[in-house]
């Protein structure tokens, strides 16, 4: 049993991983199905849409970037190290905010994003608003990541 | 950083000069002609039916470019929408507007080629399908409509599953006997069938004259019909007919296609067309804002001051033209041009997808250009990927040197942006992450790695969040700054103090008392401290400001009670200058975010090992994982550095809500004309 801290470890980064990961992949998806909706009228409007698309796809990315630093140090990826229990529960702690916010973050990034891309179809020239709206939301994602990053590397440090 | 002066222009012209008068406005491109209220004596053009004639000629002339495209397309570069318009001198304009019902006449004979090549593929579907419906008659060597001799009657049908000739026979045979008593013979028929197949049966039925009527009753209660198609031909022969028809629409078809590919050298042609129609439809747009008299006409309008002088030199020695200036006021709302210098005039870009500067504003491009690289260089913060920008854009920018100014302004603003990421990738010590020690260890099994010049932020991320949080402070103090220059130059004094000074006071003071409380430096993991002096001073400091603020802030209320309560809710605005400085810790995530997927790809390519194939893998996966990453750290870099400029620093001072200035020009697709000198 005091080899749990590694699994609660895993557990978190996995979380991270997964829960934005599942949170950008439903954002892009359905900004994407609101993309090829104005593509359909005009085509020319492809790379103004794409970028509105991708801005959820961040989240993902975050979660990614959280789940490779624990990853790396818990030792799954590099060298092994030991790692208690009560380590191992602070590293699933750290990771829940980027998890959830990100899961969160990506889905109503995703529907300023389509907001803005309907503002795109019928207002080309309101482009740089319409972004804004979307990253908007994005903020609280970084705000997630940050708190997750300070805690994760921090825990390193800890003498647990 | 200024908003150019307008002036205000009236031009007073003759008639007989109108046109000319207009067409030199319009290439110039100096005026944007406003409306202005008809006086007596004058009156305005109702120009929306010719409007709408070269609305249908440009529209023909893209119509026949598009269906151009289908037979021929034109060879395109990747980059050659960046190319720009092709140049076209004042001579060669007029040369080619003597051409233009030329090319309408070409036109329009693709869109009739079009037309008719249509016409015939709906020819050809129609014969085939009539080839399907006859083929199963093709053995039959009569006409369709055959009815029979003087003696015998013929019945052409079919029964709807397949049927043998003996089966037939006998089934008419029993019906018969039914129908009209067992004694009697059935009235002879011949029955041969041409075609059978699992749907159908197609029979040709021979019977007396006398007993048609009989026998096709019979025939009718067992399934017989008389076909859907009908021809006075034999079908074979139809059917040949069909088919010499559709080789013929074919050939046809074949020829107005080379007829429409011949027509491939006249592009240019109706590229041409197309915009002259598009400038003759603005020209008559203005045209209606023109004042007309019985013998004059009168156009108002902005022209930049700079030009104002030499504009009215031109239109009054060649066209004999008065022309009026006087510098236009606030009260005109005059259209907003900006001019800076190369440096930050890239950036006026960014200033335009938010709002022009409005009325007695001042134009912040300069002030937050040097921002807006610095914040963007450190979002991406990446020496290579700020070289690699740096040479894309460099590339593009000597490649096409004809490039329409907003996309060269776009890519300039990048090409320093890369310059600046650059810088601080050296500063942070990162070169596609951590390539370099990875290479270094991975495949000569050395340490080795660039040195940060200043420090590594994945290693010392709150020293990176300190810092972005007191560039934060400086970009809005800027942004205060701003406003306090506006006040003075409005000489608002009273403005300038209460509203940006006490601000400057309260969270100027409030910061560096936070620097000199012991437990906040720790946080920090700041080493120094201040003397308790400088805590008291800046404890003062902000004392002054938050009193100021509650006192005058509500200062246009007359009510005490109301203004203090007015000043209470100002102050409470503190809060947002908090979240504001907050908002910046995006510099140091997003700068955590380049360089750590960086590194996983960099890991992940490593992790094939050494030698060759190692080698080879290594380079695939870095190629793929730095372009992706590149792509989406631009991305973001690029959206949160327009939203720190947009929200935190524009919200301390600037509204916007100026009109761009738009001038009456030449806004065609694909030429562009000069004017000489």
């Amino acid at each position: 049993m005091e080899n749990l801290g590694i699994v609660f470890a895993l557990i978190g980064a996995a979380l991270a991983a997964l829960m934005a990961g599942i949170g950008s992949a439903i954002g892009v998806g359905i900004a994407g199905e609101a993309a090829a909706g104005v593509v359909t009228e005009d085509p020319q409007k492809f790379g103004k849409v794409l970028i509105l698309q991708l801005l959820p796809g961040t989240q993902g990315i975050y979660g990614l970037l959280i789940a490779f630093i624990v990853l790396s140090q818990i030792g799954i990826l590099g060298t092994p190290v030991e790692i208690s229990t009560a380590k191992g529960l602070l590293y699933l702690a750290a990771c829940l905010p980027m998890a959830f916010v990100g899961l969160w973050s990506a889905i109503r990034q995703a529907r300023a994003a389509i907001a803005g891309i309907n503002l795109v179809a019928k207002r080309p020239d309101q482009m740089g608003k319409s972004m804004i709206f979307a990253a908007m939301v994005e903020t609280y994602a970084i705000l997630a990541l940050l708190v997750s990053i300070l805690s994760v590397v921090g825990i390193q440090g800890l003498n647990l | 950083m200024a908003v150019v002066a307008m002036d205000k222009v009236t031009i007073y012209g003759t008639r007989q000069n109108r046109k000319k008068i207009l067409e030199a406005l319009q290439r110039r491109s100096v005026i944007e002609v406003t409306e202005e209220s008809s006086e007596e004596n004058f009156q305005k053009l109702d120009t929306a039916k010719a409007r709408s004639l070269f609305d249908k000629a440009a529209s023909a002339a893209e119509q026949a470019l598009q269906i151009l495209d289908q037979y021929a397309s034109e060879k395109k570069g990747l980059f050659s929408s960046l190319e720009g318009r092709k140049q076209l001198s004042a001579e060669e304009y007029y040369t080619r507007a003597a051409e233009v019902d030329q090319s309408m006449n070409v036109a329009k004979e693709i869109i009739q080629a079009e037309k008719s090549k249509s016409e015939l593929l709906a020819e050809i579907q129609r014969r085939e399908n009539q080839i399907v419906s006859l083929l199963p008659w093709r053995n039959l060597d009569v006409p369709m409509t055959f009815e029979g001799t003087k003696k015998t009657a013929a019945l052409i049908g079919l029964f709807p599953e397949q049927q043998s000739k003996e089966n037939i026979l006998a089934l008419y045979q029993e019906h018969f006997q039914r129908d009209e008593g067992m004694e009697k013979e059935p009235y002879p028929i011949e029955v041969q069938v041409i075609s059978q197949s699992q749907e159908q049966t197609c029979v040709f039925v021979l019977c007396r004259m006398e007993d048609k009527a009989v026998v096709e009753q019979i025939l009718r209660t067992l399934g017989f019909a008389r076909p859907a198609v009908f021809t006075s031909m034999v079908p074979n022969a139809r059917i040949e007919r069909h088919q010499k028809k559709i080789a013929a629409a074919k050939k046809q078809i074949q020829e107005l296609e080379e007829g429409i590919r011949s027509y491939q050298t006249q592009r240019e042609k109706l590229c041409f067309l197309y915009d002259y129609y598009t400038m003759r439809r603005e020209k008559y747009e203005v045209l209606e804002k023109v004042r007309q008299g019985k013998r004059i006409f009168i156009i108002t309008g902005f022209v930049p001051h700079m030009q104002s002088q030499k504009l009215e030199a031109e239109l009054s020695a060649v066209y004999g033209a008065a022309v009026e200036t006087e510098p236009a006021s606030d009260e005109d709302n005059p259209p907003v041009l900006l001019k800076n210098n190369a440096f930050a005039a890239p950036v006026e870009t960014v200033l335009e997808t938010y709002s022009m500067p409005g009325r007695g504003e001042v134009d912040p491009t300069s002030v937050m250009a040097v921002f807006y690289y610095v914040l963007f260089g450190l979002m991406l913060s990446d020496a290579a990927y700020g070289l690699l920008m740096v040479i894309g854009c460099g590339l593009v920018l000597h490649r096409y040197r004809n490039m329409e100014s907003g996309m060269k302004k776009t890519l300039t603003m990048f090409l320093y942006c890369g310059i600046s990421t650059a810088f601080w990738g050296v500063m942070f010590g990162s070169y596609f992450g951590d390539a370099v020690s990875v290479i270094a260890q991975t495949f000569f099994h050395r340490d080795f790695s660039i040195p940060a010049v200043w420090f590594v932020p994945v290693n010392e991320p709150m020293r990176m969040l300190i810092f972005s949080m007191a560039l934060g402070i400086v970009h809005i103090f800027g942004g205060l700054a701003m406003k306090l220059y506006m006040c003075l130059k409005h000489k608002d004094y009273t403005s300038a103090f209460f509203d940006v000074i006490c601000w400057y006071l309260l969270v100027g003071g409030g910061v560096v008392y936070l620097l000199t409380v012991p437990m906040f430096l720790q946080m920090a993991g700041l080493s120094f401290s201040l003397p308790a002096v400088v805590g008291t001073a800046a404890a003062v400091c902000a004392g002054i400001g938050a009193a100021g603020i509650i006192l005058f802030a509500g200062r246009s209320s007359k009510n005490p009670a109301k203004r203090i309560a007015k000043g209470l809710y100002e102050l409470y605005g503190v809060t947002s200058y908090l979240s504001d400085i907050l908002s910046y810790s995006r510099l140091l995530a997003l700068g955590l975010a380049t360089g750590v997927i960086a590194q996983v790809f960099n890991k992940m390519g490593s992790m094939f090992g050494g030698g060759i194939l190692g080698a080879i893998l290594f380079i695939l996966v870095f190629l793929i994982g730095h372009t992706l990453n590149m792509a989406i750290n631009l991305l973001g870099a690029y959206v949160h550095t327009n939203r720190l400029q947009f929200v935190e620093f524009f919200g301390k001072f600037y509204e916007g809500g100026g009109e761009k200035y738009t001038p009456f020009a030449v806004n065609t697709k694909y030429y562009q004309v000069k004017e000489e000198n």
